[in-house]
């Protein structure tokens, strides 16, 4: 079947599928059905790792993921009923599902695709803010000091705060035009650091359809960049959200979704959120058509993915994955630490060691400070977390968990306090977006201590 | 007079579980024993509901046995409202409170824990739900005569929605009315401060302490 047909699938099933009451999924087919499953496939982590080290339970972790998905579904808010595909449907969805794609033109061009658990080639390396609101003046600045890095394949942009002075209102013409301003801006970018076919994700100002659909049409966004959407948390999606899918699949663009299930929530803990995380991104590619499949399961307090059992669970749920799948998946760093401080880089050798060894197609962010206060993310984290991709592709999972570990150590007690660091004008010289002195500084400094416990950094 | 040891610890369980039946039943126990309702709530549901909250926080539980055991307390205030309503006496609920995501959030999870606790602790609770527009938080405010506003923004870009709806209470002369607080994790101090709302609640069990603090504060 083709995107067109496969859409039209998945509307007829959500415009006929069950009706249900919105409570009653949540709290009867996804807590219920996961807890069901986590039973039926006795599934229990060994919590002395933060890295996985057992493949018959990520093996588990992936049928349990299966069989909830079939028996739970996704709920379709807008009709109330839900979208359900048998196991053999999406065992045979999964087996069509794309490998490889290209991602921007030209001699920009990058290929991402599918990794294995261990495997020596690193993931690709999207580099930005995710989303993250910036000043309108910095907007340009900032993203260049993303663009430029010769370690940062594609960019995913900040979030404009204003357009001309004016806050954006959702669904209104503002949005359309700063969806415009954001693809001018990033065009701008991508000329000034001299990589013109570099692949954007793009439309990260647009949280409805008619500002994602506007900057994806003629004249806009190519057909080489990545379109985003998000699944509603847990296991949710709305017509607003399939319009920007069936606008993407028309455009020919790549459709690159998230889904950021909440650890303590629907799931619960470690197990529960490693079994749900599985079967959204698996929910994605059957819902939302995804190429790549995206995630950044969420701290309910801190809304970091950097605590220890949000990585276990994040590990495992990636080894699931690339164990029985060929699905691409992509990670965003969360950390709760900002630029200039060791924090964040502590948390990004952490988080991104463990994706890359887990099978992660590509690493991205980082969103610094969790990517709640404003103009607080540089470019110089996204060069530390390409490095720590291509270096950590060489490490086992042992070595692996050892280094997290100790990573852990460094940050864990701080996460509570909220090291937001300082803004970019702060820790980048805005007429050479050049990082300071200063930071630079601090990123030597770590750059040694963790080539020092084993990541080859240097 | 005091509630029967046996009594609390046994509604104590039932709301820890979530067994609505057992904790609705135990309460009618209590009140055909003269237990007073007010007491039952004090001595009863909100200790109870403060450390099932306290445990969430803490990671000890997750949010199905949060909800649990709000669906739970929330069926015994019910039945106790009902007993008061009868009598003719004052509500046992501390204020009512409109809770929504603001124009633009499409999230859930955060803003129905903070509703859960809120309940628990005795709070009548409307939730608009999500991307609530600010004339709905309006209409909501006057229709239900809240005491308290909550207006959730999880994401950044839903930032501006939450000082459109402030100002719309202020251009329509209602804003003394109402106390209108902010919270999600969009959200911080130094912003509440800049739009001039009442108050800001970092996460969940704070949000109940901000409350209630706002309850007891004078209007205007």
């Amino acid at each position: 079947m083709n995107a067109t047909d496969r859409l039209l699938d998945v509307i007829q099933r959500g415009l006929t599928g069950p009706v249900m009451d919105e409570q009653q999924f949540d709290s009867e087919q996804v807590a219920g059905g996961i807890r069901h499953v986590l039973r039926q496939y006795e599934i229990r982590a060994d919590r002395s790792h933060v890295v996985n080290l057992d493949d018959g339970l990520a093996d588990r972790v992936w049928s349990a993921a299966l069989d909830f998905l079939a028996s739970c579904g996704v709920y379709c808010i807008d009709t109330g009923r839900v979208i359900r595909f048998s196991r053999e449907e999406i065992e045979q969805i999964l087996n069509d599902a794309p490998r490889e794609v290209q991602l921007g033109a030209g001699s920009d061009a990058v290929h991402e695709s599918y990794r294995l658990v261990g495997e020596k080639r690193p993931p690709l390396n999207m580099g930005g803010p995710v989303g993250s609101p910036v000043s309108e003046a910095l907007f340009v600045p900032v993203m260049l000091s993303y663009a430029q890095e010769p370690g940062v394949d594609v960019v995913c942009p900040a979030t404009l705060s204003t357009l001309q002075g004016c806050e954006i209102r959702t669904r209104s013409p503002l949005e359309v035009l700063a969806a415009w301003q954001e693809f001018d801006g990033m065009m701008q970018v991508l000329e000034r650091a001299g990589r013109p076919g570099m692949a954007v994700n793009c439309g990260q100002i647009s949280i409805s359809d008619v500002g994602f659909l506007s900057a994806i049409s003629r004249g806009g966004y190519r057909p080489t960049d990545m379109h985003t959407l998000g699944m509603i948390s847990e296991l949710k999606v709305n017509f607003e959200q399939l319009n920007k899918v069936a606008h993407a699949i028309k455009q020919g663009g790549i459709i690159d979704p998230f889904a950021n299930p909440i650890y303590g929530g629907l799931g619960g803990g470690l197990e529960g959120i490693a079994v749900l995380l599985t079967a959204e991104l698996v929910a994605l590619n059957l819902v939302f058509m995804a190429v790549c499949h995206g995630s950044s399961p969420t701290h309910p307090f801190n809304f970091n993915d950097t605590s220890r059992e949000i990585m276990q669970a994040t590990g495992l749920s990636l080894q699931a994955l690339a164990r029985n799948s060929h699905l691409m998946t992509n990670m965003t760093v969360s950390p709760v630490g900002g630029p200039g401080t060791k924090t964040l880089l502590y948390e990004c050798a952490a988080y991104t060691t463990l994706c890359t060894v887990s099978g992660a197609s590509r690493i991205l962010g980082p969103r610094s400070a969790c990517g709640t206060v404003q103009d607080h993310f540089s470019g110089l984290e996204a060069r530390f977390n390409g490095g720590v991709a291509r270096a950590a592709a060489s490490l086992d999972r042992e070595r692996a968990d050892e280094l997290v570990q100790r990573l852990l150590s460094c940050y864990e007690d701080l996460q509570d306090k909220k090291p937001v660091g300082k803004p970019f004008p702060e820790v980048y010289d805005l007429s050479t977006v050049q990082p300071t002195r200063a930071w630079l500084d601090i990123y030597d400094e770590v750059v040694r201590e963790v080539s020092g416990w084993g990541l080859p950094l240097r | 007079m005091r509630i029967p040891t046996d009594l609390l610890e046994k509604l104590d369980a039932a709301l820890r579980l979530g067994n609505s039946d057992e904790a609705e039943a135990l309460a009618k126990t209590m009140l055909e024993r003269g237990v007073e309702p007010v007491a039952l709530v004090q001595e009863a549901l909100v200790p109870t509901l403060t450390d099932v909250g306290q445990k969430f926080q803490n990671f000890e539980i997750y949010l199905p046995e949060l909800m649990m055991a709000g669906e739970a307390a929330e069926r015994v205030t019910t039945l106790l409202e009902g007993v008061m309503l009868r009598a003719g006496k004052p509500s046992i609920t501390l204020g009512t409170v409109i809770l929504g995501q603001v124009e633009g959030d499409i999230h859930d999870i955060g803003r129905n824990i903070v509703g859960i606790l809120l309940k628990s602790h005795g709070f009548k609770v409307v939730d608009l739900g999500r991307d609530v527009a600010a004339s709905a938080f309006l209409d909501a405010a006057q229709k239900e005569k809240a005491d308290i506003i909550g207006l959730s923004a999880l994401m950044t870009t839903a930032l501006p929605a939450q000082r459109r709806t402030l100002r719309l209470f202020e251009e329509v002369g209602l804003r003394r009315q109402f106390k209108i607080a902010i919270g999600g994790g969009a959200t911080s101090q130094s912003w509440a401060d800049e739009i001039g709302s009442d108050g800001y609640a970092p996460d969940a069990a704070s949000a109940v302490e901000l409350f209630k603090m706002l309850m007891d504060a004078p209007s205007g």
